[in-house]
């Protein structure tokens, strides 16, 4: 109590105003002041390193020579990239894997977003257990389809052939096309849960007096579906589904894991691709390069999810 | 919205068979580490162990340091997560409260460097730590890490402000705080839960890296995380998978865990801004 009546007093009995950050008039400096260790840390860890990967997309330049001296400034990078097929294919591969995944993981997001949305008893476990491989680690996910996929003593393999629907193992992660297969798989398996915990929080905020309006019109099941439950998680679908396609398309681990983006670059996305071209073939301006179109395309992307969002952002 | 007998039975056995579906490759993770080694190769395959081991547990304590690459996880995503907390606590709070010139456009860039893809920012980061000398060190993945946490956690935090009523600061200046003492003794004790909230997911954030673990540390295997250990001994042991399952399970653990603790809030943050 004495400290607050001291505190007021001081101010109250000041002749001359002194200077103080915490004057109102100096509200900006204080919100610039608290903005400053973050703007200093994010200029040093993101800002000057995507200038200097514009810079370095601009020069050929392998590791031997990174750091010590430059390279002159030349298109050679992007003219190279734009006429190599492997670029092609990898800008074709991302589409489809992203289009896939994002298909297979909305519609087991939503059918699971549904099914745990019923009232019945223990619908708190199911929801857990739903959600569940959302919390694996994508190291971790990689590594246990792997083990299922194994080619010699694979799960999957086993039960394949004693079923009779192949008759023979399938070597899945150096076939093309099962590759992408596994890919898919897996990235829809640690994607799904995603899609279904953001639907299930659209769904939870669709006014239930609204189904009960409908039956009493005599709306059936999927009608209802139709026109209150998809309507009512337009909110929720756009954020979701730009989130989940972002994460494959600039996913690593699974993919680098599982297949490094073989065989023959059938699972190599744009992401692996800048990759392998900087860490495994060394070439720093030219993986710089595709880097760059990647982060063009992610703002891009991003873009449109800061737009849809009804509010605005402050 | 009564059901009959009929329609409640068919919904359990739709919902068991889905969770059975969806979660049996965990259960098959589980199952594999308690496998003996000798079963690995026969098939068929054994679904339920009649004899359990946790020979596969020991084995890989015993061969591979898991406890020390445990430990370099840990201290990463410890240190990552405090810096970036750190930083972001204040610009959260700076961003949430104060219409300042230009710190809309801070806080625009902050959102839209969620997205970053890390393939990219990996190149020049590469570099950098090279001529700095830190390529093998730990301390080149507490930076990298808080590339990704600050900017989520910048968004986090400032979605908890803004539900703390600034009333209460106001008060809290009457009575003789200034805003900095405000944002310390009133603002962060009522936003713990997010404060916790963010400072968890922080920590699985960087545990769950993997592209900078691997390409920063990979020639130094005293530095390594639990996620590029991991990774590595699918190279070596090729077939012990019993071995291979119980590094994951115990390296995955900690996550599933936090996970349980963090999905309310998770949810709440997504889908912030889009469900009004």
């Amino acid at each position: 109590m004495t400290s607050q009546a001291s505190g007021r007093g001081e101010r109250l009995g000041a002749a001359a105003p002194r200077w103080s950050l915490w004057n109102p008039a100096n509200r900006s400096l204080f919100a610039y002041l608290l903005l400053l260790p973050a703007v200093v840390l994010t200029a040093a860890i993101i800002v000057y390193p995507i200038l200097s990967a514009i810079d370095l997309s601009f020069q050929r330049i392998k590791i031997a020579k990174l750091g010590r001296s430059r390279a002159p400034w030349t298109l050679r990078n992007y003219e190279e990239l734009f006429q190599s097929p492997e670029f092609l294919q990898a800008i074709w591969v991302t589409i489809t894997l992203v289009a896939a995944v994002t298909l297979l993981s909305y519609i087991i997001g939503l059918g699971t977003a549904v099914l745990v949305n019923q009232r019945f008893a223990g619908r708190r476990a199911a929801r857990v257990l739903v959600a569940v491989p959302w919390a694996v680690p994508s190291v971790m996910a990689a590594v246990i389809w792997w083990w299922l996929f194994d080619s010699s003593f694979g799960l999957i393999n086993w039960a394949l052939v004693r079923s009779g629907l192949s008759s023979q193992m399938i070597p899945w992660l150096s076939t093309q096309g099962a590759a992408f297969f596994v890919i898919v798989v897996v990235m829809v398996w640690k994607g799904y849960p995603f899609i279904s915990v953001i639907m299930l929080a659209g769904l939870q905020s669709i006014p239930l007096e609204l189904y009960d309006a409908a039956k009493v019109d005599g709306a059936n099941g999927w009608n209802r579906f139709r026109f209150i439950t998809l309507p009512g998680l337009r909110s929720v679908r756009g954020i979701a589904l730009i989130l989940i396609m972002l994460w494959v398309f600039r996913d690593f681990p699974i993919i680098y894991i599982l297949t490094g983006g073989g065989p023959q670059n059938s699972t190599q996305t744009l992401a692996i691709m800048t990759y392998q071209e900087a860490f495994k073939f060394h070439d720093f301006g030219y993986a710089a390069a595709i880097g760059v179109i990647t982060l063009i395309i992610s703002v891009i992307a991003s873009w449109f999810m800061v737009r849809r969002s009804d509010q605005p952002i402050y | 919205m009564a059901r009959s007998r009929t329609e409640s039975a068919m919904l359990y056995a739709v919902v068991i068979a889905v969770i059975i579906v969806l979660i049996f490759p965990l259960y098959w993770m589980f199952n594999t580490s308690l496998a003996p080694s000798t079963q690995l190769r026969r098939f068929p395959p054994v679904f339920i162990q009649p004899e359990p081991t946790v020979a596969a547990y020991q084995q890989i304590f015993a061969e591979r340091p898991i406890g020390l690459w445990l430990r370099n996880s840990a201290a990463v995503a410890l240190s990552s997560t405090a810096l970036s907390m750190f930083v972001s606590v204040l610009a959260g709070y700076s961003i949430s409260r104060i219409r300042a010139r230009g710190s809309q456009a801070v806080g625009l860039f902050f959102l839209m460097s969620r997205m970053l893809p890390s393939t990219l920012i990996i190149i020049p980061l590469f570099v950098s730590f090279r001529q700095l000398q830190l390529i093998g060190d730990l301390k080149s993945l507490v930076l990298a890490h808080a590339t990704f946490i600050t900017p989520f956690a910048v968004w986090m935090l400032k979605g908890y402000f803004d539900t703390i009523p600034a009333e209460l600061e106001d008060a809290a200046m009457i009575d003789g705080c200034n805003p900095l003492s405000a944002l310390l003794r009133v603002v962060l004790p009522l936003s713990a839960p997010g404060l916790a909230a963010t400072t968890l997911y922080g920590f699985v954030l960087s545990w769950n890296d993997y592209v900078f673990a691997r390409t920063f540390l990979v020639a130094n295997q005293k530095a390594w995380t639990v996620n590029v250990g991991v990774a590595s001994l699918k190279g070596e042991y090729l077939t012990e998978w019993n071995e291979i399952m119980a590094g994951s399970l115990i390296a995955m653990l900690p996550i599933v865990l936090a996970y349980l603790f963090l999905e309310r809030f998770l949810v709440s943050g997504l889908t912030a801004g889009s469900s009004k």
